[in-house]
């Protein structure tokens, strides 16, 4: 590989060097933690998604070593390339938290709130988003916007009401099919996703806008009421696929299979293979393999601490994966005040344990002191 | 009698077509740029007359020309923004209509500075009739060489085509309207990378409104320096304005930038006072999306100076006591007019128009929408108030395009300027209903504070 120029740039006072090209989300992105703004539209692996949302965000304060001026606006950092030198602030600046908490409520102001019926519940970003960044209350009296429904056909169930219109599912029926048969009809607030003709979307690649809707507008119509996903057990498995590679996420409660998707990483996005293509799966793995003896079992797959679906594994290194703390190095190396630090204090407590290690339900045992 | 320069020919009989305009000295700047003129050197005319964008951001148009980039064998555009759908602008339709020559004229120029063989005109759907008179133009020009391949002897082949739009607002943001002529749906793009590097077909590409575009024929035909001697300050040239409203004459007008308001508004040359002699209340001096203004900072600036109907005067003082000069759409609003409906009317248009594309404007516009309606309606709170401004804050300058912007801006001023009339529709709903809420205070003298 030939040698390309790092360019240094400073996210929230941590300071990383990144190829040329890299958006300033991408940057933050390696740092990762809380320094990584959130995105409901961008989607590394689909080329022209991102800008839309508009909850990334971010402000330049510096815009480079040579031009150090400050950018006036607030700018979407999925869409932003880095400079050298550039200074970006991103949770130190409250003018970007306010913007953001703008967002979050303009997106949620129509969106239905039917959490408790909605399949995507639990790996939903905009349950996240609105839960790390939104208010709790709403200021929107009026009637939330109602669309017709339209049928997508046997594998796929729109729910516009709940859609945020991010175009990742036209971008991903426009690079995954050799023809977009859905796409936005009308604009403004009123504008939604559909098939111009009631058409049923039957491309084999079609199951991946599944994956990449950040909401629950797109879900699985073969798993649908079927199941919480955070009672199921997620396993990588793979099949010989003459389509696709084959390499999938099954969802499991006891021996039954009850969804199958493709294998996000922690961003929330399907991961790139070893080659460094994306590991899109194709309909017939994601629909109709839902039988354990159509796998080959790896193993449990980790799950970000970040997501409630980690909530029923107890599993410790095996089941999850803790988040980056960069609390210190954002404040520049001022660290939280701990009121009570419950090791020092408690006598029912190993100091040397941490809670979120417990390899299943912690026991008496997890709380001896080890003096006896 | 102001200057005129794009107008003066207006209604000779016949204008509209070939002969008469060629005879009343038409195509001149065609010859001489063709003839005489590198189109390096027709740039730097345009740079050294200091012509501002005519479409609303007032951005000099030679500065953008010089920005387009010139790869080695990419094809260059230009295309020239007709789709005007502000509400409250119609000067390009007159000129369109009246002087079609005028825009190809300026469109072959424009097209030999910058290269462009390929040259687009995207004039919005509802102005049907508008793009058969260009198209008949077109054809006249075609015919009597002014078209098509070698032009005038001079090796240079230009071909212009008529796009029309579908209708929708947005389509005048030009990366929009780049995606619309692409035959896309109409989303601004999100820039950079900007049109001077990749526009139509990923090709270098200057869009230029209709009246920048003529504006370059007297450039070309009296020399860039002499053009910016009109005018005042950085407000060279003359620019039209298309006032309506509740004023005697309306029309478009040319005016050369050295009027004040109220000689615009009051005397007989131009609007010729407020109509039924009623009193002047506010004004939206440059198109629906330039805040609005009371009748007191309209005429006067906030340090009590005159303002004048240029660019620099009628944004002084910011956003906080002034306003845009815009695309020169001059809408004078009587005492009879209630504000919260006209905000309500404007915000209607703006979520009507929002492309959906990216959110704060998707959702904030109709949330705006409501939220007025409801104040309109009688069905107000105090706390509506505070919400829009909430509102309107977060949407601008988080977005795509400056439509967010244009929709946040109208709704900001009217709060910012006419708070007690809205608060006077939360607290006498029945009273509102009825009667509106007058002249009040708004055309008094204000009290300025010197600062420090």
């Amino acid at each position: 590989m030939s040698e390309q120029p790092l360019l240094t740039v400073t996210i929230d006072n941590i300071t990383i060097q990144v190829p040329a090209g890299t958006s300033i989300l991408q940057a933050a992105r390696k740092v990762g933690g809380d320094v990584a703004p959130p995105a409901m539209c961008y989607y590394s692996k689909l080329e022209g998604s991102g800008g839309k949302c508009r909850t990334c965000l971010v402000e330049v304060s510096k815009g480079s070593e040579k031009d150090p001026r400050p950018m006036p606006k607030l700018v979407a950092s999925c869409r932003t390339n880095v400079m050298d030198g550039m200074e970006v602030k991103n949770i130190t600046s409250p003018r970007v938290t306010d913007a953001r908490a703008g967002v979050v409520e303009f997106l949620l102001i129509n969106h239905p709130l039917d959490c408790p019926i909605c399949d995507q519940a639990g790996e939903c970003h905009l349950q996240d988003l609105s839960y790390e960044h939104g208010k709790e209350g709403t200021r929107y009296e009026f009637q939330r916007r109602t669309f017709k429904q339209h049928d997508l056909g046997p594998y796929i169930q729109l729910h516009m009401t709940r859609c945020i219109l991010c175009y990742r599912c036209v971008y991903t029926a426009d690079q995954l099919t050799n023809k977009r048969e859905h796409g936005i009809l009308d604009r403004g607030d009123h504008s939604e996703i559909a098939t111009l003709i009631e058409k049923s979307l039957e491309n084999n690649f079609i199951g991946n806008v599944i994956d990449v809707c950040p909401v629950g507008a797109l879900t699985d119509k073969t798993f649908r009421f079927k199941n919480r996903v955070w009672f199921l057990k997620p396993e990588n498995a793979h099949r010989e696929c003459p389509d696709c590679c084959g390499k999938v996420t099954l969802w499991n409660r006891g021996d039954e299979v009850f969804r199958v998707t493709a294998r996000k990483d922690e961003w929330g996005e399907v991961e790139s293979l070893a080659d460094g293509s994306t590991a899109w799966i194709c309909n017939t793995c994601r629909f109709e393999k839902k039988k354990s003896s159509d796998w080959v079992i790896e193993g449990p797959r980790k799950i970000s601490r970040h997501s409630v679906i980690s909530q029923g594994h107890y599993e410790g290194k095996v089941g999850t994966t803790v988040p980056t703390e960069i609390f210190s190095a954002v404040h520049g190396g001022r660290n939280p005040k701990l009121l009570m630090d419950i090791h020092s204090v408690s006598e029912v407590n190993r100091p040397e344990i941490q809670l979120s290690q417990i390899a299943g339900p912690s026991t008496g045992n997890d709380f001896t002191t080890g003096k006896d | 009698m102001g200057m005129k320069l794009l107008l003066e020919k207006a209604h000779v009989e016949g204008i509209r077509h070939f002969e008469a305009y060629r005879r009343e000295g038409g195509y001149r700047s065609v010859e001489k740029a063709l003839k005489e003129m590198s189109p390096e050197a027709i740039v730097e005319e345009v740079k050294k007359s200091g012509l501002r964008g005519r479409g609303g951001a007032g951005f000099p148009a030679g500065m953008k020309w010089s920005f387009i980039a010139k790869p080695e064998g990419v094809p260059r555009h230009l295309v020239c923004n007709a789709d005007e759908s502000e509400p409250g602008t119609f000067k390009d339709r007159y000129l369109m209509e009246f002087l079609p020559h005028l825009l190809l004229e300026g469109l072959i120029v424009s097209s030999y500075a910058l290269g462009s063989h390929a040259t687009y005109i995207y004039i919005r759907g509802e102005y049907a009739w508008i793009a058969t008179i260009l198209e008949t133009a077109i054809a006249e020009a075609k015919a009597n060489g002014m078209l098509g391949n070698n032009i005038l002897g001079s090796g240079f082949d230009c071909e212009i085509y008529v796009h029309r739009g579908a209708g929708a607002y947005i389509c005048g943001e030009e990366t929009a309207l780049i995606e619309s002529l692409e035959g896309k749906r109409g989303n601004p793009r999100i820039k950079p990378p900007f049109p001077a590097i990749q526009g139509v077909w990923m090709r270098p590409t200057v869009v230029n409104n209709v009246e920048t575009l003529a504006a370059v024929v007297p450039i070309i035909n009296m020399g860039g320096e002499e053009y910016a001697k009109i005018g005042v300050g950085k407000s060279t040239g003359t620019k039209l304005i298309s006032a309506c409203g509740n004023i005697n004459k309306p029309g478009v007008y040319e005016i050369d930038m050295t009027i004040s308001v109220e000689e615009f508004i009051y005397s007989d040359e131009y609007c010729g006072g407020i109509a039924n002699g009623k009193r002047l209340k506010a004004c939206i001096p440059g198109g629906s999306s330039v805040p609005i203004l009371p009748a007191n900072l309209l005429l006067k600036t906030a340090k009590g100076e005159t303002r004048y109907m240029n660019y620099e005067s009628l944004s002084d003082g910011g956003f906080a006591s002034g306003s845009m000069m815009g695309s020169g759409g001059f809408i004078v609003l009587d005492e009879d007019q209630c504000i919260v409906k006209n905000t309500y009317t404007l915000a209607r248009f703006y979520r009507h128009e929002s492309c959906g594309q990216c959110s704060p404007c998707r959702e904030g516009t109709g949330w705006m929408e409501k939220i007025l309606w409801r104040l309109e309606n009688g069905e107000g709170k105090e706390t509506d108030i505070d919400l829009l401004w909430d509102i309107q804050r977060r949407i601008e300058g988080n977005t795509i395009c400056p439509l967010g912007d244009a929709a946040a801006w109208p709704v900001a001023a009217a709060i910012r300027h006419f708070r007690d009339e809205f608060e006077w529709h939360v607290r006498e709903p029945q009273e509102a209903k009825r009667r509106n809420y007058g002249l009040a205070h708004y055309a008094d003298p204000i009290h300025v504070p010197v600062a420090g």
